[in-house]
Formats: structure tokens, sequence, C-alpha cells
């Protein structure tokens, strides 16, 4: 039992001591928030790699004929920039899109090849170049974010500087492999929470019907100002993940339209891509072992 | 891979706001489906679910409320009806077409086809056509292929020959597509440019989703949620002058407090002018007419490569 406990303590003490937190942080301009938001622009991609049915391909076919350019026009009417995760295969599928996206001075980041990392390390290593070779293509620079589990040593040597994954903290934070530069990478976390598809896509993450929990706009709304609301008032940070199959319906273009006009309202919020809230960080708060 | 086979069915942006236009400088199309089907899984209509309560509720008291609050506000449907309901049927739904409703076709029994044989497919095509015209008196105009409740995706099932029998067959429009929120062109064959009329589906405003949901045993009963989404959607396209679909199952919502729940929906809706509330086949028909695939189906040409370790 002695022994259990000591391995039980051990695992959650090497997991610590993988993270480095960032207690509080100064945003630019004395901001009080640091908003995010994040397009996860996946379309079909990811149904189709399960091997899912016609219509639910179509389902996401509506991100890329339709959602994305309603997004697009909703940022640009609020002159607000975002990040949009792209895999690389998308710049196959919907080119036009993206190049409006890039005109509009959106951030382009690695979303994967063809939304999975592969196992084989050299296959992995070729999926994240073709990708960042093809938002290079389109974006004219290479990506420097991902959201992905692209291993972080491979990240680092392709000259990433952040990723925007899990959320093991509010704030953004570091989390390394082995406590050397090399493995070590910033996180801007986002929360299961605070995205579109856990409250408006059937079956999102495999989930059977009968854990379906599909609902209303104005719930979301509500859940996703309070959200902003807690971390306005404690000086901290918002990742709103966004997928065009999703988001880009009628009813929620005009749910994040209210969404973000009221953010608007309160002084001292920053919109900013995840590269700017990332060299931030890095700039002010950077890793112990940086 | 040629074009985007298996990943897109149609072309590559749809069409905006400003190009689209309505009837008589109507400003939002409205168009509402009914269905017929009580099948609960893939299996399509069996003799358990046609004996049921729900289904003897389905056809006489769920489907008299329906009528009376759809005739209420003069609204118009298009009703989806499985061939082993169209001979259940055959007396109500002559009565709903002399009403101004049309009456579509949705497979045999509601049935799973994704995994038959071409032959198979179309011989029980053809068969589904023939009960329909036979019940009626009128070859239906469009297919459905609605999603049932124990599916494991809300968007109804097709095979990869569906589309191109439905051509073959004379069918005008396939009823639930998910790729726009307005009709768009489902390509089935891209180097012919072989395309269906789609009118658009969204599982968000289907009643089936939101009341009792799986039909036995979560609680998820949220009618109002359900309006919510109704509303949010109407007044979103309204606004945008585009199209409001919902779908609604006799079942459903012709009990008591869903009922109302309708009932206010449709006239909070009726009371904005400017719509134009269709059946499929009149939607259809203009859409044609006003954005021919001709000159309105615009498909990029193909940049997609394939690569050693990638998906084509």
């Amino acid at each position: 039992m002695h022994i259990e406990l000591a391995e039980l303590t051990r695992v959650a003490q090497e997991y610590d001591a993988r993270h480095q937190f960032i207690s509080s942080i100064t945003w630019p301009k004395d901001a009080r928030i640091a908003v995010n938001l994040t397009v996860d622009f996946d379309a079909m991609l990811l149904r189709r790699l399960l091997n899912e049915p016609a219509m639910q391909l179509a389902k996401g076919e509506f991100g890329g004929r339709v959602g994305i350019w309603r997004l697009l026009e909703l940022f640009e009417s609020h002159s607000v920039k975002a990040t949009i995760f792209t895999p690389g295969r998308i710049c196959e599928l919907y080119p036009q899109a993206m190049r409006a996206a890039v005109r509009n001075g959106h951030e382009i980041a690695d979303h994967m090849w063809e939304h999975r990392v592969p196992k084989e390390a050299a296959l992995e290593q070729d999926h994240l170049l073709k990708t960042a070779a093809a938002l290079e293509k389109v974006a004219g620079r290479r990506p420097v974010g991902t959201r992905s589990d692209h291993t972080r040593a491979l990240l680092r040597s392709e000259g990433f500087v952040y990723s925007s994954h899990d959320s093991a903290a509010q704030l953004p934070y570091y989390i390394t492999d082995d406590g050397t530069a090399d493995t070590t990478l910033l996180n801007l976390p986002f929360h299961y929470a605070i995205d579109d598809a856990m409250f408006f896509s059937f079956a999102w993450l495999g989930s059977g019907n009968a854990a379906q929990r599909i609902t209303d706009p104005e719930r979301v709304f509500e859940m996703w100002w309070a959200a902003f609301r807690q971390q306005y008032d404690v000086g901290g940070y918002l990742n709103v993940v966004m997928h065009p199959f999703v988001s880009g319906r009628a009813l929620r273009i005009a749910m994040l339209d209210r969404l973000i006009a009221k953010m608007k309202t309160l002084p001292g919020v920053w919109f900013a891509t995840c590269e700017e809230v990332a060299r931030h960080c890095l700039a002010t708060c950077p890793p112990r072992n940086g | 891979m040629p074009w985007k086979d298996g990943y897109t069915i149609s072309d590559e942006i749809g069409l905006a706001d400003h190009d689209l236009h309505w009837p008589d400088g109507k400003r939002c199309c409205v168009l509402i489906n009914v269905d017929l089907s009580i099948a609960a899984g893939p299996a399509g209509i069996t003799a358990t679910d046609l004996a049921s309560p729900a289904a003897e509720f389905a056809r006489h008291d769920g489907l008299t409320q329906l009528l009376t609050v759809l005739r209420r506000h003069a609204l118009h449907a298009t009703f989806a009806v499985p061939a082993v309901m169209a001979r259940i049927l055959a007396d109500q739904l002559r009565a709903l077409m002399e009403a101004g409703h049309e009456i579509a076709a949705e497979g045999l029994r509601h049935e799973d086809v994704s995994g038959l044989s071409h032959d198979e497919e179309r011989e029980r095509l053809a068969l589904t056509t023939q009960i329909l015209t036979e019940a009626v008196g009128q070859r239906p105009a469009g297919w459905f292929s609605l999603p049932r409740q124990e599916d494991p995706f809300a968007g109804g099932t097709i095979s990869p020959n569906t589309i191109d029998l439905l051509i073959e067959a004379g069918y005008e429009y396939f009823g639930n597509g998910l790729a726009d929120d307005i009709p768009h062109y489902w390509v089935s064959d891209f180097a012919s440019r072989r395309a269906l009329l789609t009118l658009p589906y969204y599982y968000h405003f289907d009643d089936q989703f939101f009341l009792l949901f799986p039909r036995k045993g979560t609680g998820l009963e949220n009618a109002d949620m359900l309006f919510r989404n109704w509303k949010a959607e109407f007044d979103a396209q309204y606004q945008r002058g585009r199209l409001f679909h919902m779908t609604l199952h006799p079942q459903g919502i012709g009990w008591c407090n869903r009922l109302q729940v309708l009932d206010d929906f449709l006239g909070y809706l009726r009371s904005l002018p400017g719509l134009w509330n269709p059946t499929g086949a009149a939607c259809a028909r203009y859409w044609r007419e006003t954005y021919p695939e001709r000159t309105h189906l615009r498909l990029e040409p193909s940049i997609w490569q394939d690569y050693p370790g990638s998906l084509s």
C-alpha cells in the first residue's frame, strides 16, 4: 500500500514538474483581459478521417462553403483579428477562403495535416512540414502556433513558439517533456466549456445518442459571457473556440455578434491573435529554462 | 482522387446573402417538413414501431393537432412519407394534397440504404415511387432520408448511389442536405456535372432531438430550447433574407405543451411581413429557374494531390 501511494505521489510530482505556471500577467496597454478568438477550420476532414457517413461530411462541408465566410465577415465587422487553426489539406479544399482570411489579417496556424498526428516519427514530421509549407504558401509566412498533439521537441525544432490545447491552468503556461528548453512550449489554454462543438454538434468526440446535450445559443451566450466576466475581473485570459461548420450557422453568428459587441462595451479588452498573446507572454513572463 | 470526391458534394462557395432573391420581392423563404415516419432505427418502420401508442398518436391525434396549427397560421408543409405509410394513410394524404401540402417520398419503410447494392436500391426506389404514385395519384417530386432516433448520427443516411439513382428516376430534389442553409446542387459526378438540387436540413431545427431524446429514458425534454433555436435561426435568416426550415414529427410536436410551443413560434413567424412559404417542389422549381446549375454551379478545378502517408 505504501509503495502504491508513493508511486501515485511521484506521478503527480513529475507531472507538476513538467508545468510552469504564470501567476499573473500585465497585458499590453493595461488591458484587463486578453481574448483569443480561435477557429478550428477542419470542415469535414475529421469526419472523413473517422469514416463517418455522407451526411456527416456534408455537415462539415457547411463550414467550408458558408461558415468560414460568415466568421470572416463577423470578425471584420468588429475589427478584431482571429487565429485560424487550419489543417494543411484545407488549403487544397478551400483555397479562396484561406486567401480571404490572410487578406483580412488573421493569423493562420497549424491544425495538423489531415487532423491526426501520426505515431511514426518520420511521418509525423512529414505531416507537420507539409502543413507548414501549405500554410506558408497561402499566408506568406510559416505558422508559429499549433492546435495539436504534435511532439513538442519537433515543434520547437521547426520554429513553433506556442500550442493552444488543453486546460491545465486559466492563464497561459509552459509545458515541457524533460525540462530542457528544446521541449518547452508555451500553451494558450482553451476549455471544452468554451467550445461551440460541445453544445451544438451531434455525436461530437464519438458521443452516443444518450449523451447528447445539444442546446440553444442563448444558454451558451450566458455561459460564455459569465466566463468572460470572471476572467475580466481577475485580469485573465479567454480563448473562444469556434468551428465554421458549427458557429457559421446563422443563429450562432448572431449570438457571437452579440457576445463580441458586449465584450467591447467594457474598457481594456485586448482582442489579439494567439501569436500576439504568445509573444507577449514569452517576452514578459519567459520560462525559467527558456 | 478525382476532384474532391469523398470530401465535398458541391462547389466551394455558397450563394451570398446579397445574391439571394425570392419571388415577388419576398424577404425570407420558410420551408416546413413533416416526417410521417415512425421508424425507431436504421431497419426502418417495423411491426413493433407501427403497433405502438406513439404510432397511433402520430397517425391520429398528433397529426390532427399539427394540421390544425398549420391551418391556423395558413402555412404549407412538405410531408416526407415512407411507402408503407402511404398505404396506411392514403386517405389522409389525398386530403393533405388538396389542402396545398406536398407529398414527398421517404423510402419503402424509411430504412437505411447505405449498405444496399446498386440494383437492390434501384428496385426499392422504383417500388417506393410506384406505391406513392398509386396512393395519391401523383408522382412524388422530392425524396427525403431524414434521421431516425436510434441512428448514430443526426443527418439521415444514403448510399453512394442514392443521388445518382434519384436523378435517374426523375426526382426533382433531395430534401435533407446539410452542406448549406439554402438550396444547393449535390454533384454525383464531377466530370459530367451531374447534380441534383438539394434542400437544406439541420437537426437543431428538428423537433425529435429536443423532445425526449433518445425516446426512452434520458429525460432530454427541451421544448424551450427548440423554441429558442427556431426563433434565433428565423430571426437571423430573416435579417439576411435567406431561408428558414424546420422539421416536425406528429408524435413529438403534437403533444400538449410542445404543440403550444409550435403554435407560439408560428404565430411569431407569421407576424413578420414578406414570407414566402412554398412546398419543397415549388422552392426547387423556383431555384432551378432562377439559379440554374449551368450558371450557378461553380466547380473550381481541383488542386488536390495524393501523397504517400495521407488519405486520398
